[in-house]
């Protein structure tokens, strides 16, 4: 398993994050991590991430913990936090400096087909942040990629690329745990999907088995979630 | 080969089905023909936003009822002696069983469905 959460809770001061969840994730799957808004996705994502700490239960990640593993998993969180005097190429220096699995041709690359402009992000539209985003998350090369939300907030023409370059440097080995609740777009990319109600575990489920029985990550989305 | 001929619907069934039913139908129209080249499980899944491995499933179910080979190095290929002509057959009974079905729910006639199927036809 790639990581893994045995009874892991996270209270926040007066509300709980998530609730006793066991999840385990091996190498290798595209899994959606559906819910409502304050159903607990972020808080699971940055429990994995190493950028929270359970309150109960244990979680593994590369058989260690979150925190020693950081460096090894990406992760890309909901808010912007790009300076606005960045040009694209400022972003990728940066990541250079900060991440040794970051490769620069690779964001090169991926700029291009992202279409990032190369401004300033304070000239950028908030689809052409999310793209650049995006190509700083994608140019690192991990095993472990934990996406928050990437497709929130964007215009139509971005998520279309966004998901197009999921599809594209999406290794066979590699695990993407990708937020969202724009379902129906995403829904073709899942190999498996997990729901989220109020900070507990819904449902867990191999999304063709869905199909099998003749319903949608969506519909399934309206059901369980209701 | 455009887009528009892989129409995809998530509520209709596992995908990997779908892209299978797709060329086989796509063979017996003849959009397709013994020879023609697939596009690789990367870009199909890349054009259709779909994950890689569920086309990989497609082509794999596809390879295994003798429609499609790889081709080491050049890529998938329908096979030259994929069974056109029975993939046909077969859709035609198949849709012409869906007519029967739904004609008996109505309690109609075998003459009077007919009549009405060729004054369909003739008005088509």
């Amino acid at each position: 398993m790639l990581a893994s959460l045995v009874n892991v809770t996270k209270r926040y001061r007066t509300t709980e994050g998530v609730r006793d969840l066991t999840l385990h994730f091996p190498a290798g799957q595209i899994v959606g991590v559906l819910g409502l808004n304050g159903s607990g996705k972020s808080t699971l994502l940055k429990l994995i991430a190493g950028l929270l700490f359970p309150t109960a239960g244990e979680i593994s990640v590369f058989g260690g913990t979150p925190r020693g593993n950081r460096a090894r998993t990406v992760f890309l969180g909901e808010t912007d936090t790009l300076w606005p005097w960045m040009t694209p190429a400022d972003a990728g220096r940066f990541m250079d400096g900060l991440y040794s699995d970051f490769d620069p041709v690779r964001f090169g690359e991926l700029l291009d087909v992202l279409e990032v402009p190369r401004r300033k992000t304070k000239a950028m539209s908030k689809g052409e942040r999310g793209r650049l985003r995006l190509a700083m998350a994608l140019a690192r090369s991990a095993k472990l990629y934990l996406l928050d939300e990437p497709l929130a907030g964007i215009d139509l023409i971005s998520r279309e690329k966004i998901m197009m370059s999921l599809v594209r440097e999406w290794h066979t080995d590699e695990t993407i745990l990708l937020s969202t609740h724009e379902v129906a777009e995403a829904e073709g990319l899942f190999e498996r999907a997990v729901y989220l109600r109020d900070g507990g575990l819904v449902l867990d489920v191999a999304v063709e088995e869905l199909r099998r029985d003749g319903k949608s990550v969506v519909q399934t989305f309206k059901e369980v979630l209701a | 080969m455009t887009t528009e001929t892989w129409i995809l619907d998530m509520d209709a069934g596992p995908i990997f089905e779908q892209i299978g039913r797709n060329v086989r139908e796509q063979l017996a129209r003849g959009d397709l023909r013994p020879g023609d080249k697939l596009p690789s499980a990367r870009d199909l899944a890349a054009t259709l936003s779909v994950n890689p491995n569920t086309i990989v499933h497609a082509y794999g179910e596809l390879e295994a009822q003798g429609i499609i080979e790889k081709r080491r190095g050049l890529g998938t290929f329908i096979r030259e002696d994929a069974p056109v002509e029975t993939m046909r057959k077969d859709m035609l009974r198949e849709i012409a069983e869906t007519f029967v079905n739904e004609v008996r729910r109505l309690g109609v006639e075998t003459d009077e469905a007919m009549a009405v199927l060729k004054e369909a036809w003739d008005a088509g």
